[in-house]
């Protein structure tokens, strides 16, 4: 789990990003910052990490699965002053299913979340998005809480938690707090997380019988690539196939990953087969504030929300 | 700083730095080459090694998360009495080997795949070595390695290739 | 005709060494040296730019780093190149960069990481230039030349406002009488396609290391090369040597595909080998392979077309455009092999080609697999598909038409007589993949 945030944080932006900025932290941070003769903690119990965490803050690096952290240290390892690795917490790695909620503990892989079986059935926006993660290699090691904290607008798994109306429950040495994963990320690999907390566990109600939905990872390639943009689409139906809870929610299509609530509003108390889906898909393009990129321009972004939000109504009304 | 771990079936200690990979004490400090490192940033998967029985990009991992762990590398398929692993022998026999710098990592990751799956189908072998990339474009002898391997250990026995194809 | 081989399945001599991974590339070498050095390039950082001052004082006194070198500590180093000798192994003061791959200096150090500190100590001062990022631009009257001093004489012009300045290399065909095919034409085609920078991308970076022989000053390099003679020599021109003091040793190498055939590593290697006296190596990180090595090259692709109405190919002209980047490579050789290839496996019987490759300040280009034939593949089959659609023809049908038979003559003139399977190709293609039924007699 990569905690960090832009300003205050040792940890250096996105690999090639901006070079210089990523100087100037890794300067800041330094080797004059001596965390004690610990260049590596690795705590086996939450609370000392916790510890940790308060009396180092971003001075320690935090490393979990590492598949984003490594990239971002690429050949400059020698200037982390400190570490603190979390994969030696085994009450992280966690999932526990209740008749309302399932929690999800931070240090939990992609490839757990992928290949579990109710996991894939109770939340399958969640097990495809992890299958879709980089490859079998990085979903070994990645983890969800890790997809979180580092809070690309293009992490996998931001747009299937929005969906679910997942909350996050960040702990520090004080104590516990839950935030709503839509008011926790606050711009590109930005969050509301302070230097004092860690992500702990992932909550999320469990979604009712008859609940449809729809992932789709776009990207230029089909494996080991940064999304392009992610949907991830959810509908709550009732007996007579009126659509009684609808969320869709986007990722790198703005700033941070987002719902489409205009859409959201047009679905919700209609009938399945009223729905425009061709209408659908025109509000969701209206709704996103993407930007052009390497990974794809405005106008490509804009398109494809529309045409896979349409398919993805499509889909269920034909079902 | 002191680790411990299991690398091919081999107890080793080993005195590591945390500016160190994984990658970097297996083909330094231990001396096993096969493991490449094509990139060093997680996407060409030539550094793949099994690490607690998973493919992991050993490009990713921190030296001292390694303590405790048990890796596997293309070094410890082969017998004691110097005999390939069928798999190995597959990659052989199908021409699947060009530049062979992606070799050992495709071997690790279609390894792993056959302990899960038998007898995968040719669309599960894809997906499975996604993250094993070969500049050499060299994908359908790849695959077709992978099944006659499954195929061979599945029969029990080692027939000529051609049969099997 | 031997029996031992043909026909028959054969391992690859090596397979087995990579199977288990005994096969020894360049960086499993490095653990046979128990000294060895780590050097780190120092890259232009602009493409287009005087060097004024370069002081690598601060880089020196990074602890851990032995030398740092820069062009004023080799006076006799000559440019190299695979065909035109214009690339600096190290830009001097007063010189200048033309692309971001050129190297100011070496920072040779104890370890890779006191490298990388003292190479980005090193203070530089530069003035910078006009960055030409594209061929058209280069061609234009007013454009900043990016070799002064490589003057070449163009003899057949585009267009006679063109500037010749930067243009490396213009070529020129002429089979029988275009303006007769024209003539003769019913329908007259014209587009223009452009490709794109591709990268080759071998798995295996750009990777050496060197040691020095002090008695009999042999310089030996293990690094992978695809002309290993051609390197040895240019090595050793480029130092001011004879090349029995250059020995290559090539270990296995893991994927070239062109990219390997230009010098990378070999000579900042034997400078520093040499002047140290003590084994080094130089690695690459994949960004420095793709900032500093060939590309393919892009190309601006106008062909004009003439067809009868019955679909035969009258006359078929040509005008490319190659981006060759900042330095020659291969470019001189690309060039001319896609003008040869610019009707395909298509007879046209009056053709006129003219092609040029053009320095920029991008990345230079060179080999890749096809070398230039595969960007005027996607041309002139592009082309023939809009000439099926705008005579109504279906465009298997219309390619079997064109395609080359024994007896016919490529653009070069060359007659063909054995080995030719275009039409059975497209018929086993059009086979394969189901199209639909046509006259494949046409």
């Amino acid at each position: 789990m990569e905690n960090s945030r832009r300003n205050a944080s040792g940890r250096p932006k996105a690999s090639g990003s901006d070079f210089e900025a990523e100087q100037e932290n890794i300067q800041e941070l330094g080797r004059e910052v001596p965390v004690g003769s610990a260049d590596y903690l690795a705590p086996k119990s939450l609370k000392k990490a916790l510890e940790y965490r308060s009396r180092y803050g971003y001075k320690a690096v935090v490393i979990a699965g590492g598949t984003d952290i490594m990239v971002d240290y690429f050949e400059r390892l020698s200037e982390v002053s400190s570490w603190l690795d979390l994969t030696k917490i085994q009450d992280l790695k966690e999932i526990k299913f209740g008749p309302e909620k399932i929690r999800l503990g931070s240090m939990v892989t992609h490839r757990k979340l992928a290949t579990d079986s109710r996991i894939r059935e109770n939340l399958p926006l969640l097990a495809e998005s992890a299958s879709e993660v980089g490859a079998w290699q990085i979903q070994s090691r990645g983890t969800l809480g890790g997809n979180i904290v580092t809070s690309s607008p293009a992490g996998d798994a931001l747009a299937p938690l929005l969906a679910y109306q997942a909350r996050f429950i960040l702990g520090s040495v004080s104590g516990q707090r839950e935030v709503a994963a839509e008011d926790f990320f606050t711009g590109p690999k930005e969050n509301v997380m302070t230097q004092e907390e860690l992500l702990i566990e992932v909550v999320i109600p469990t979604p009712r019988e008859g609940t449809l939905s729809r992932w789709k990872k776009v990207g230029k390639r089909k494996a080991m690539i940064i999304s392009s943009l992610t949907m991830a689409l959810l509908l709550e139906l009732d007996d007579k196939d009126e659509i009684t809870a609808a969320r869709a929610a986007y990722g790198a299509v703005a700033p941070r990953p987002i719902r489409a609530t205009e859409l959201e509003v047009y679905l919700t108390g209609r009938k399945l087969t009223e729905i425009s889906a061709g209408k659908a898909g025109e509000l969701a393009a209206q709704e996103i504030s993407p930007i052009t990129d390497i990974r794809g321009t405005v106008d490509f972004r804009c398109q494809v929300t529309r045409d896979i939000t349409e398919q993805a109504l499509l889909g269920f009304q034909q079902e | 700083m002191e680790i411990t771990f299991t690398i091919n079936n081999e107890k080793r200690s080993l005195e590591v730095s945390p500016h160190q990979r994984l990658l970097d004490i297996i083909r330094k400090d231990l001396g096993l080459t096969a493991a490449k490192e094509g990139c060093g940033k997680g996407e060409c998967g030539a550094c793949t090694v099994l690490f607690n029985g998973e493919p992991v990009a050993s490009c990713l991992v921190l030296a001292p998360q390694a303590d405790g762990a048990e890796i596997l590398t293309v070094e410890g398929l082969i017998s004691r009495e110097g005999e390939l692993h069928p798999l190995q022998q597959a990659f052989l026999d199908t021409g699947a080997v060009q530049c062979g710098f992606c070799i050992p990592g495709s071997i690790m990751t279609g390894y792993r795949l056959l302990q899960d799956n038998p007898e995968p189908k040719r669309e599960e072998v894809r997906q499975a070595l996604a993250g094993n990339i070969c500049r050499c474009t060299g994908y359908q002898k790849i695959v077709d390695a992978v099944q006659l391997a499954a195929s061979r250990m599945q029969s029990g026995g080692d027939s000529s290739w051609a049969q099997d194809l | 005709m031997g029996t031992r081989f043909v026909g028959k399945k054969v391992n690859k001599v090596d397979a087995r060494q990579k199977v288990t991974g005994e096969a020894k590339y360049t960086e499993d070498l490095v653990n046979d040296f128990a000294d060895l050095l780590h050097i780190r390039v120092l890259r232009a950082p602009h493409p287009h730019a005087y060097l004024r001052e370069i002081n690598v004082e601060p880089a020196r006194e990074v602890a851990g780093v032995v030398e740092v070198f820069t062009a004023a500590d080799f006076p006799e180093l000559t440019e190299f190149g695979l065909i035109i000798k214009d690339q600096p192994v190290l830009v001097g003061i007063d010189q200048k960069m033309r692309y971001l791959g050129d190297a100011l200096a070496l920072v040779v150090a104890e370890t890779d990481a006191a490298a990388l500190r003292g190479r980005d100590r090193i203070e530089l001062e530069i003035e910078e230039l006009e960055v030409v990022d594209n061929p058209l631009r280069s061609m234009e009257q007013d454009c900043i030349q990016i070799h002064e001093d490589h003057e070449i004489e163009v003899t057949h012009y585009l267009d006679p406002e063109m500037c010749c300045d930067n243009i490396l290399s213009d070529n020129y065909l002429d089979k029988a009488d275009v303006k007769k095919g024209f003539a003769e034409a019913d329908l007259i085609v014209e587009r223009e396609y452009q490709t794109q920078f591709v990268e080759q991308l071998p798995l295996q970076v750009e990777k050496g290391i060197a040691d020095y022989d002090e008695e009999s000053e042999e310089i030996i390099i293990w690094a992978a090369s695809q002309w290993l003679h051609d390197t040895q020599a240019d090595i050793a021109q480029a130092m001011g040597v004879t090349k029995d003091k250059i020995r290559i040793k090539q270990p296995v190498i893991g994927g070239a595909f062109g990219k390997k055939e230009d010098i990378s590593v070999h000579i900042h290697l034997a400078l520093a080998a040499r002047e140290l006296k003590r084994p080094v190596q130089l690695i690459y990180n994949r960004e420095e392979s793709m900032i500093a090595q060939s590309k393919r090259h892009p190309q601006i692709i106008r062909h004009k077309t003439g067809v009868s109405s019955e679909g035969k190919l009258t006359a078929w002209q040509t005008e490319m455009i190659m981006d060759t980047g900042a330095y020659a490579s291969s470019g001189p050789a690309v060039v001319r092999n896609a003008m040869f290839h610019c009707t395909g496996p298509y007879q046209a019987p009056n053709v006129r080609a003219a092609c040029y490759a053009v320095y920029t300040n991008n990345t230079y280009c060179g080999a890749m697999r096809g070398f230039g034939a595969t960007q005027m593949a996607f041309a002139y089959d592009s082309q023939m598909d809009v000439i099926a659609r705008e005579l109504g023809m279906d465009p298997a049908d219309f390619r079997m038409r064109n395609a080359y038979q024994p007896g016919s003559t490529t653009p070069g003139g060359e007659k063909l007589e054995l080995g030719v399977n275009v039409r059975e190709t497209i018929a086993e293609a059009r086979r394969l993949s189901s199209w639909r039924e046509g006259d494949n007699n046409a």
